[in-house]
């Protein structure tokens, strides 16, 4: 086992941070109040496969802390503790330490022990705290403390066939004074089934609903406290610490329960190697049966059939404080894979029960040890099938659980492919694309009477690789809410720190981005996000002040706008202020005036060191931040906008091509050659004029264009080729880089298109004013301009020129 | 990619070599470092690139760029026609295309009959010279490609790079 385990290191690192990121969204999702019991589950079924998977790596320091935290949120979802926020808290704080321990096993710098130790104390803290039984039944909740000695009301409501029966009437009442001294108020009969009893016990009432659990139907059960301080003198009954004893195993009432007949038909089939069955069952059946199953490999049939005899329709909304002692060889051992992650309950409760040959665990180990192991060679199996890293998650339904993987065998719906092979599989449809055009080319010569098949067919090839292009460029793509999903967590810790409220809202979680930009525009996004937060939302007097609700409102937003993709952060917070910046400017020494537009004060803020914060925080404030903002986005062929209204809030617009790989370009050509301008950085094109052209101390060219005077810059100058001198016969192309605008001097116009970008670099090196290379539909290589380079570049010539 | 580490200043791993003519001269590779030959075909140019290297060109889906080694060592005529032949090699992880006058046999030779260059003033540096061979009265000027195509006066790689 310990040979090829390495090779499932990459697995579990991926299926670890997406358990990880999959626990943090359902907890800052979760209702403190009333947490839904559904999360709960997934969130320490999460906390499960960590513990499993780390303990199979022998990554032991994670096992620990997902251990302790497990003991938590066990406690949780079975309701022994009420939610708080601190354990929200802690549980996130949990989360940040193993994913710090995560990326320590991936190489990175090792997690401060302190940390860890830290942690750990705090949720023992937690989970050690007074018990708060809140049974996820029909009844009231009892808030009791273990030790003192209650009087309860029982009222239950035998099944008919039970209340008829003396003697099965005459075996409950015997196994509840052994829990309780018993005073009866009716006794049923066949009349009426009606069981109803003053209870006086030190038994808390998880305790006794766990006991009664096995005689009465849980749902029919009512236990309410007494009147008060009624037949007290029952005290000397407190001590009884008797355990039910052995009884008759024949209670017979369940036996039509159709989750036993489920188990067992499960059981019948629990030496089928492939787990398939545990698809087939209903999510409720399910869990009874993967107990079932597991402990039937121990058990000969007579014994299963008298523990299902017992067996609730819902075993996992009992509350069973103990963990059974089945459940530790799967836990320790971390080879469960989260398949027995609801175990403990089944097998705790199913240990427990009277009247049963006591399972000791020795005899449960071994039984559990063959089944698990297949566990573990299915989730290999399930490794095996996955490339190296980089990955990209193919399908949106990718998010898996790994206890469903297993239990779902057959029907996962996505793939893990490495980026290297979708790149390959994008650069031979490029490959394609262009052979095709060639095709189309060379054909476009024929005679079309004669050659008609040969047309059609081409015709058909074009329509199929455009389509298949299509399809190619959409496995790059993600949803947006990779990157949204980090921001709720970024959003709570800061609007705890900055003692904010905030409601934060994601719009168009499914925009599709390319892979590549949806890495690049997190740290941008996030920047804006905490910008808001620090500098936008007021804090909620000033708000209320204000007149607006106490709770400011944070809006991520993305949607598709033509050939891009928009993404807006919008606020409601003060907005931004105009004086304040101008001032700021002023001080800063940018030419400003008075009479600028809002929407040109609102780009001094992308000033570099720019910050009219008055306390610098350390969420942001340090005016390192815009400038980069603005010029990440600007790399990413996108464009970052501004709009802000004081009092009514900021909204920050970042537009971003679909993609890195395609780019909507114009074609120029310049002295034989092809160029791409980005059509992004296009902002017209014109046929100049002879006398629009003046020179500037006697050889830099500027171009007079509607009041405005432009560098004049021939590319055929810039890049040493020999293009057409006469301004007259050429055209310009004006365009707007970081520096400002120019205006490039071209020969021909040749068109628009979108171009695949290709790299330079890889067989070659940069080269200044050229971003990249693509290839035209002739098969030739054009190149991309990198507009600010070629103004630069140009000016410097200019320059050159000049000294020489 | 052990082979390729061993074979600088070394007789490659193979003994077999590809020669071409630059001029009336001939030259010897490592045929290991070849990944085809062909024709010479229309280059994209590249800005303020120095005029050996002719510019790229697009190998099924690849930008190559394409260096003309008789301009670089001055070697015959750079004329481009036809007969022109383009070796592509595959260096490293690099892809890079020679201009030679004209590929004329695969060789086989041991250390045996390699003798070291003497140390000329010649512009092809004898650090890119693994030495010189005979085979049948000819004179063959083994070159060791990879070093001489990474080196920093080819300017084909980034100055950070190499």
């Amino acid at each position: 086992m310990s040979i090829d385990m390495s090779q499932f290191y990459q697995v579990f690192f991926e299926e670890t941070s997406e358990h990880l990121a999959n626990m943090e969204s359902l907890l800052l999702n979760l209702d403190v109040d009333n947490p839904s019991l559904e999360d709960l589950n997934a969130i320490f079924r999460a906390a499960h496969s960590i513990k499993g998977g780390s303990g199979t790596f022998g990554f032991t320091d994670m096992t620990e802390v997902t251990h302790v935290l497990e003991g938590l949120l066990d406690r949780l979802r079975k309701e022994e503790l009420a939610l708080r926020s601190e354990m929200v808290d802690a549980f996130l704080a949990a989360g940040d330490v193993l994913r710090g321990q995560l990326a320590h096993h991936q190489g990175g710098a090792a997690v401060d022990g302190e940390e860890i130790r830290d942690i750990c104390a705090r949720l023992t803290d937690l989970a050690s705290g007074p018990a708060e039984p809140a049974p996820s039944q029909p009844g009231p909740s009892l808030p009791a403390p273990p030790g003192e000695v209650r009087h309860l009301d029982l009222a239950c409501l035998l099944p008919p066939d039970v209340a008829e029966s003396d003697g099965a009437v005459n075996n409950i009442l015997a196994a509840l004074e052994e829990i309780a001294a018993v005073t009866l108020r009716h006794r049923p009969d066949a009349a009426n089934g009606l069981l109803e009893a003053r209870l006086v016990t030190a038994r808390s009432d998880a305790d006794l609903r766990e006991i009664l659990a096995f005689y009465l139907d849980p749902k029919e059960l009512e236990l309410v406290p007494a009147g008060d301080g009624a037949e007290a003198a029952y005290g000397l009954f407190a001590e009884t610490p008797a355990p039910p004893a052995a009884e008759d195993p024949g209670y017979g009432f369940f036996t039509d329960d159709p989750a036993a007949t489920d188990a067992i038909a499960a059981t019948s089939s629990a030496d089928d190697p492939g787990y398939g069955f545990f698809a087939d069952l209903p999510e409720a059946g399910g869990e009874s049966g993967e107990g079932a199953a597991t402990t039937a490999a121990g058990l000969d049939h007579d014994e299963l059939f008298g523990l299902f005899d017992d067996a609730p329709g819902k075993p996992e909304v009992l509350p069973n404080r103990e963990v059974g002692p089945g459940d530790s060889p799967a836990a320790v051992e971390g080879q469960g894979y989260g398949l027995y992650v609801d175990a403990p309950g089944g097998l705790g409760l199913f240990d427990d029960a009277p009247g049963l040959p006591k399972l000791p665990p020795a005899s449960t180990g071994p039984a559990l040890r063959p089944a698990a192991a297949e566990g573990q060679g299915g989730t290999a199996k399930t490794g095996r099938r996955l490339s190296d890293d980089p990955h990209i998650e193919l399908s949106k339904a990718g998010r898996r659980d790994t206890d469903k993987t297993v239990v779902a065998t057959g029907s996962d719906t996505s793939i893990r492919v490495s980026v290297e092979k979708v790149d390959q599989l994008i650069n031979l449809v490029g490959e394609l694309v262009i052979t095709q055009a060639m095709l189309a080319q060379a054909a476009s010569d024929l005679d079309p009477v004669q050659a008609e098949k040969l047309l059609a067919g081409i015709d058909l090839l074009s329509r199929n690789t455009r389509d298949l292009q299509e399809s190619v460029m959409s496995i790059r793509m993600l949803p947006m809410s990779m990157v949204f999903s980090r921001f709720p967590r970024v959003v709570r810790d800061l609007a705890g720190k900055l003692n904010k409220q905030v409601d934060m809202r994601t719009v168009g979680e499914n925009t599709e981005l390319d892979k590549g930009l949806i890495e690049k525009i997190t740290d941008p996004l996030t920047h804006l996000v905490r910008n808001s937060l620090d500098h936008g939302i007021e804090t909620p007097e000033r708000r209320v002040a204000a007149g607006k609700s106490p709770k400011g409102s944070l809006t991520l937003k993305a949607s598709h706008q033509g050939g891009a993709v928009v993404i807006e952060v919008m606020d409601d917070g003060a907005g931004l202020n105009r004086t304040r910046i101008l001032d700021k400017a002023r001080e800063k020494g940018l030419a400003v005036s008075d009479n600028m537009t809002d929407h040109e004060v609102w780009q001094l803020i992308f000033a570099p060191g720019f910050s009219t914060a008055e306390v610098v925080t350390d969420v942001s404030g340090r005016g390192v931040g815009m400038d980069v903002v603005k010029r990440n986005i600007e790399e990413l062929g996108g464009k970052v906008e501004l709009e802000s209204s004081p009092g009514f809030g900021t909204r920050t617009v970042i537009r971003l091509p679909l993609t890195l790989a395609i780019l909507d370009g114009m074609s120029v050509g310049v002295g034989g050659e092809t160029f791409i301008v980005p059509i992004t950085t296009v902002v017209e094109s014109l046929q100049p004029s002879l006398d629009s052209i003046r020179t500037l101390a006697g050889d830099s060219r500027m171009m007079h264009i509607r009041g405005e005077y432009l560098p004049f810059i021939s590319l055929a100058e810039a890049f040493g080729l020999e293009g057409v001198e006469d301004v007259t016969r050429g055209l310009v192309v004006v365009v707007e880089g970081e520096e400002g605008k120019a205006a490039l001097f071209v020969d021909e116009l040749l068109g628009q298109q979108q171009v695949v970008i290709k790299s330079l670099e890889a067989n070659y090196r940069r080269v200044p004013g050229i971003s990249g290379a693509t290839i035209m539909g002739d098969g030739r290589v054009a190149m991309i301009l990198d507009v600010a380079a070629v103004i630069r570049l140009g000016l410097g010539s200019g320059k050159r020129r000049l000294a020489a | 990619m052990d082979n390729l580490e061993n074979s600088v200043g070394n007789v490659a791993a193979s003994g077999e070599y590809l020669t071409f003519t630059l001029g009336k001269e001939e030259y010897g590779i490592d045929i290991l470092k070849v990944q085809e030959i062909r024709g010479y075909e229309a280059v994209t140019r590249i800005a303020n690139a120095p005029a050996f290297i002719k510019g790229v060109i697009n190998l099924r889906g690849v930008i190559v760029p394409i260096v003309d080694l008789r301009i670089k060592f001055n070697l015959g005529d750079p004329a481009y026609d036809q007969f022109t032949v383009v070796i592509i090699l595959n260096i490293g992880k690099r892809v890079v295309g020679i201009v030679v006058d004209g590929v004329s046999d695969v060789i086989q030779l041991n250390s045996d009959n390699l003798h070291p260059a003497p140390e000329f003033g010649s512009v092809l540096d004898t650090r890119y010279l693994l030495g010189l061979g005979t085979v049948d009265g000819r004179m063959i000027i083994m070159v060791d490609i990879e070093q001489l195509m990474t080196s920093q006066e080819m300017a084909l790689v980034e100055a950070a790079a190499a």
